[in-house]
């Protein structure tokens, strides 16, 4: 499957594409997205019981390097891994049956809202309140960071209840979504607002859910990182291969050289970080939390590092708008926020660490 | 195939079985190591890729990773020596068949050792720069020349050395390998004080020290290439889980930063934590990655991954330390018995250069890495197509 969706990428999500697909009103390229239901990519995480794939962390890790190293934007994460996740992890056998047959197929997009303002994505972050009112709940506050909120069929909106944090489906017509305006131009991003909002619970969602889902929204992201950082890495290390300046090529000056070879190291410990988080998440693993704190950072900084030093070392040329690198860097400084800060997972990864000394 | 790995499996699995008792980690046959080394050896066990003349049994890489697979599940060494064994695999590969004869079943069952004489003072980075001279008389070589990094020089059987046959050719043309004996007049070996106040390291003086010519390993002037063979084994054998191991090289092997961080009461310091954490993730990735190339190399495909290792663990040898310095704050001025953990520190502040210098400093590291990984243009080199006479390195 990965071998297929390479491929697909690389017939329909060229840079020409990505440009094309950027620049519509909303980022989202549905002839694509159809063909990745057709493979599979799409029900990847939904249980065959619900016309998915049924299958885990490592191969949704695969498919995301795929796709981060194609620059792929649309509702890949927000809706095939992470709200059709959320949904699996519940207890609800009606949101089950109505959502993730629909999502499998590609033809629901849902989103979840699950970070305020403060865009910490942590518990004590969310600032959506949510009261029973009779037979139904009502929502109210807001919500931020949403990806792909403007196609969203669905959103599942994380909120402060009596009983503690839950998670509420909720009809997007009945909510205020806000575009906002990101520097990387292949992402999509709203603000929602709720006001008397009815929303239907969906039942078995609690704040063990919610780091649940954050841990594989990590991972996902990690692979999406990992993918990147070696595209972009492989683009700059054949410019300086071609690239002439003194009578030969620019590569062969220590200066680059030994940049190249010191982001070599970040670009296989992303890899390394990405695929043990994953298969660490699938397997339960007992030193999961040290892994997958690891991947968010480690990605995170990698991906960071190594687009920014891209520009750096193409020179004039990468500080054109034509050029592909400026892309590959915003989309690792949006990556480097979504899902939380790398000194956050840094902190994790410590605590992690201390408590294994 | 399937079958055939199941049956290699099981074969090497009974043989040990019937050989090696895993409960007290010893031959059945009681002995000494080498005599296990021994029998490893005669059943093919030893150098598993090589021909069934030669030790061997015509296996491929995979099948070699399975034996290695089944003498570590019960602790038995010996097996998979076509990887690590830097003589016996520079013999096997260049060496006549009277030297091979000679040498590689000593070496294989570790009845003789070796060490390396290579670098010397004005061939450091630049390693075909060497000076030392072997010069052919009758039936051997005269060497005479000085050596210097040498470990284990006190105590080795043999020397693999590099020496130049030919001065009229340029410098990586006029080298050639040897296999000298290390218990003669000619050769003196002095140990190096180093600045951990260590001597792991000596400079060896040779002084028309005697060489036959059986023991020249290839042809002349094939030097460079045969010792780039074994360079390659000696990398593949440090890259190696060199992380883990590397880390018994402080003296007392106790502290981790977050001890350290404990101790001096910084464990709270969000900065420090901060810190910390990089530097525990530099050690965390790289053993990922170890992890991740073995598993390729066992699938067969080449890694470049390993080549990565040791220029990683020297950052992170040098960021342990500098993070530990800072945790200790003044009392990192402090040294000797009475100040144990300071010592430490400032032996592994000093020791980091060990990684970061030997066997290729970073900087050149870098330059094999550029090259030889991502194939970028090689270093141009002022004497590369010089007769090596003419070069700086001879006319200063």
């Amino acid at each position: 499957m990965r071998e297929s969706f390479r491929r697909l990428l690389a017939e329909k999500c060229a840079e020409t594409d990505i440009r094309r697909v950027m620049a519509s009103p909303g980022g989202h390229d549905a002839d694509l997205w159809q063909a990745m239901a057709n493979l599979g990519i799409v029900s990847l995480l939904v249980p065959e019981e619900f016309d998915g794939i049924g299958a885990g962390a490592v191969e949704m890790e695969e498919i995301m390097e795929e796709a981060g190293a194609a620059l792929l934007a649309g509702p890949l994460l927000p809706s095939a891994f992470i709200a059709a996740s959320l949904v699996s992890l519940s207890d609800d056998a009606d949101a089950k049956a109505r959502l993730l047959p629909a999502i499998a197929s590609g033809q629901t997009i849902a989103t979840v809202a699950f970070t305020g303002d403060t865009g910490t994505w942590s518990l004590t972050d969310i600032s959506v309140t949510a009261r029973p009112q009779g037979n139904v709940w009502v929502l109210e506050g807001e919500a931020s960071f949403l990806l792909s909120a403007n196609l969203a069929d669905v959103l599942l909106v994380f909120a402060r209840t009596p009983d503690g944090v839950g998670c509420f489906e909720v009809d997007p017509s009945k909510v205020q979504i806000s575009p906002l305006v990101s520097w990387d131009p292949s992402l999509r991003m709203s603000k929602i607002a709720l006001s008397e909002t009815q929303a239907v619970r969906i039942a078995g969602v609690d704040s063990i859910t919610f780091e649940q889902l954050i841990e594989i929204a990590v991972v996902a992201l990690a692979g999406e990182q990992a993918g990147a950082c070696r595209r972009i890495f492989d683009i700059t290390v054949e410019y300086l291969k071609t690239r002439v300046q003194f009578g030969r090529p620019i590569g062969g000056f220590q200066a680059i050289k030994h940049m190249a070879a010191d982001l070599l190291i970040e670009v296989e410990s992303a890899t390394s970080a990405a695929r043990s988080a994953a298969l660490a998440l699938a397997t339960d693993a007992p030193d999961k939390d040290v892994l997958i704190s690891l991947a968010a950072f480690a990605c995170a900084d990698a991906f960071s590092q190594v687009a920014a030093a891209s520009i750096q070392m193409h020179g004039g040329i990468a500080f054109t708008w034509e050029h592909p690198a400026h892309l590959y860097l915003r989309r690792a400084r949006a990556d480097a926020q979504l899902f939380g800060q790398s000194d956050a997972y840094r902190e994790r990864f410590v605590a992690a660490m201390e408590k294994a000394a | 195939m399937m079958n055939d790995a199941k049956t290699l499996g099981d074969e090497v699995r009974v043989w040990l079985a019937e050989h090696w008792d895993a409960e007290s980690r010893r031959a059945k046959s009681g002995g000494s190591l080498a005599e296990w080394m021994d029998q490893v050896v005669a059943a093919g066990w030893a150098v598993p890729s090589w021909p069934a003349e030669w030790w061997g049994r015509g296996l491929d890489k995979k099948s070699v990773s399975l034996i290695v697979n089944e003498f570590r599940k019960v602790g038995a060494p010996g097996a998979g020596q076509d990887r690590t064994n830097i003589t016996a695999n520079s013999v096997m590969q260049f060496g006549n068949d009277a030297l091979k004869q000679k040498i590689i079943p000593e070496f294989l069952t570790g009845r003789a050792s070796q060490c390396l004489l290579y670098s010397e003072p004005g061939a450091g980075s630049d390693l075909a720069a060497v000076r030392t001279r072997a010069d052919l008389q009758g039936d051997h070589y005269l060497v005479t020349g000085q050596k210097v990094w040498t470990s284990g020089a006190q105590n080795a059987d043999y020397g693999l050395l590099i020496a130049r046959t030919d001065w009229d050719v340029p410098k990586h043309e006029g080298l050639s390998f040897f296999i000298i004996e290390m218990r003669q007049p000619g050769i003196e070996v002095r140990p190096i004080n180093q600045i951990t106040g260590d001597s792991h390291f000596n400079e060896v003086f040779l002084d028309g020290a005697v060489v036959p010519v059986e023991n020249r390993v290839g042809d002349e002037g094939q030097g460079w290439k045969v010792m780039q063979t074994a360079l390659a084994v000696e990398r593949l054998v440090m890259g190696d889980g060199a992380g883990e191991r590397r880390q018994g090289s402080s003296k007392n092997n106790v502290v981790s930063l977050i001890d350290i961080a404990r101790e001096t009461g910084k464990i709270n310091d969000p900065v420090a934590r901060q810190e910390i954490a990089q530097a525990m993730a530099y050690r965390k990735l790289n053993a990922l990655n170890m992890l991740r190339a073995k598993q390729e190399m066992a699938q067969g495909s080449a890694s470049p991954i390993m080549s990565l290792g040791k220029l990683a663990m020297s950052r992170i040898l040098h960021e342990d330390a500098r993070i530990m310095t800072k945790l200790m704050g003044a009392a990192s001025m402090l040294d000797g018995p009475e100040h144990s953990l300071a010592a430490d520190v400032n032996y592994r502040t000093a020791n980091a250069y060990m990684t970061s210098i030997g066997g290729g400093t970073d900087q050149i590291q870098r330059n094999i890495i550029g090259e030889r990984v991502l194939g970028l243009p090689r270093e141009t080199e002022a004497d590369r197509n010089v007769p090596f006479r003419e070069s700086r390195a001879v006319t200063g």
